[in-house]
Parts: C-alpha cells; structure tokens; sequence
C-alpha cells in the first residue's frame, strides 16, 4: 500500500516540477485517459497535497511572568534599568520549542534545570532581544 | 517584587473564570499573598454537593516556589489530613514548575477529590479502606463527612 502511493507521487511529481500543462490530468481520470491515447507517457492518478504551518512562537505570553513576550518581563518592569542587554528584555527558546523572558527562565533553572511547561531538560536553542517599545514601528 | 504583579493578574484571570469550572478563587483585600478558594464537590463522588474551602499562603518568591495549600473544610480523603487539611500533591512538592497557576493548582486539588491516590496516604482510614478494596466503605465515609462538615448552605461559587 505504501508503495503504490509512493509510484504515484513519484509520477506526480515530474509533471508538476516541469510545468509542462498537463495540470487537467491530475483532475479526472477520465480527461488523462483520453490523452493517454495520443502518446502521453504518464498520466497524473492522484495527487494528495498536504500542507501545514504553525507560528514559529506557539503563544505569546511567558508562562512565567504571564507578561507578552514581545513586552519586557515583569521583573525588568518592576525595576527598569534601562540597560539594552538586560535579560528581562530578551526572551529564550529551549530545544524543546517552549519560550520565556531570559531572566525568567533563569531564575527558575537555579531550581531545577527543566522546562516549566514539558519538564524535559532545559537546554538554550536561542535568544533574542524584544525590540523595545516605541522603536517597533521605527 | 514581581511576584505582586503576576498575583494581580491571576487575580484578574479568576475573576474571568467560568462558573462552571465550579472553583471561586480570591485574594485577601488586605494580602495578595493569602488567597481563599472553594471548591464545589466534584459531581461522580462522594464530595458532590458540598462546598469545600481552601487557604492558599503564596510564598515571596512565587511562582518559582509552589502555594502551600489546605483545605479549611474537613474531608475525608487520603491524600488530605483530616485535621490540619494538608494536602499530599506533587506538584505542590518537587513536581512544581511556574507554568501552573492557583486556579489550575485548584483544578488539580478539584481533579485529585475526583481521583484519590490511596498509596500516599495522609488519612491512613481512608487510604487503608481504599487499598483494601472497600470503595462502598470509603464512599460512605467521605458522604456522611462531606454532608455533615461541607453542605452548609448559601456559598456562593460564583
């Protein structure tokens, strides 16, 4: 079974990538049969697309601070110092996809080195700096 | 510090909660870190119908540190003592993490009335009658506590 859908995409594909306009046999059977007849070398049975996107930040809001993550984090809030590379302006992913303010996320790994939400061991993918508010549009 | 400010936040959030959570949750007028909870019986057990209150005491250094919680409504539960309403709950304990909220942890309490774990027994009685396999004996028990002790009328869950 695998296989045969596998044939099929195969076949799919060369049309397609080629772009040669044989688009309508991918629609009716019937339409590819009488084309096959005038020395058509392959024809399109099936074509199952499948598509699907996600937003590269699953939501927008620290589950540690609860403050918008492209706001600063509610510690930095409390005491603004108005230093740029303070952690409380920067959010932090994990490899595990999860996202918090900086300085969130490392207080909390001085309690234990996993991530609040899926408990797996905490390890920095990256960082990045919220831009800060009032140059967003800038 | 900024444990003041995700509290009153929280606080807005379960002002919004749905009724039909059946959990009311508010702070102290006087102190954000003192909140009181009740929690309606959850319908399927032998709490259903009464309402049970709770005192949250959130710690300085809320959330990377959990509430501790107690039930000021007698229960009979194994995971709660009977006499001082401390509740046996991981994530009150080492299974904590920031993520959670005080009205997800009353969800939790909510969801382990509804589904006690007689092997970490607070209340030996009702861990040993659990463990023993007399559930009619275990439900009659928690019945006769919850209408006696979490039944008086006119708490409002709203």
């Amino acid at each position: 079974m695998a296989d045969a859908e596998a044939m099929e995409v195969e076949q799919a594909e060369q049309p397609v990538a080629k772009g040669k306009g044989r688009g309508r046999g991918a629609k009716g059977d019937k339409d590819g049969e009488g084309k096959g007849k005038s020395g058509k070398r392959f024809e399109i049975k099936k074509w199952s697309a499948v598509a699907m996107w996600s937003w590269a930040i699953c939501t927008d809001t620290c589950a540690i601070c609860r403050n918008n993550l492209y706001e600063p984090s509610i510690e930095y809030q409390a005491n603004p110092t108005g230093d740029t590379d303070h952690p409380g302006l920067s959010i932090a992913w994990g490899v595990c996809g999860h996202v918090f303010h900086l300085d969130c996320i490392q207080r909390w790994l001085k309690t234990r080195s996993a991530c609040p939400l899926c408990n797996k061991e905490w390890e920095f993918a990256k960082i990045e700096k919220i831009l800060p508010t009032g140059t967003m549009g800038e | 510090m900024a444990s003041k400010s995700r509290l009153l936040k929280e606080a807005r959030e379960c002002a919004k909660a749905p009724a039909d959570l059946g959990i009311s949750l508010q702070p102290d007028e006087r102190n954000i870190h003192t909140w009181r909870g009740h929690i309606r019986g959850p319908s399927g057990t032998p709490f259903e119908g009464g309402t049970f209150e709770l005192t949250l005491s959130v710690p300085q250094n809320y959330p990377l540190f959990p509430p501790s919680v107690r039930f000021k409504t007698k229960i009979f539960h194994p995971n709660v003592h009977f006499k001082t309403g401390e509740i046996c709950l991981d994530i009150l304990k080492g299974a904590w993490t920031p993520a959670w909220t005080l009205l997800a942890v009353c969800q939790a309490i909510s969801a382990l009335m509804a589904d006690p774990a007689p092997d970490s027994p607070l209340n030996c009685d009702a861990g040993n009658l659990l463990r023993g396999g007399d559930l009619r004996g275990y439900a009659s028990m928690a019945r006769c506590y919850t209408l006696d002790l979490a039944s008086a009328p006119a708490r409002q869950l709203s």
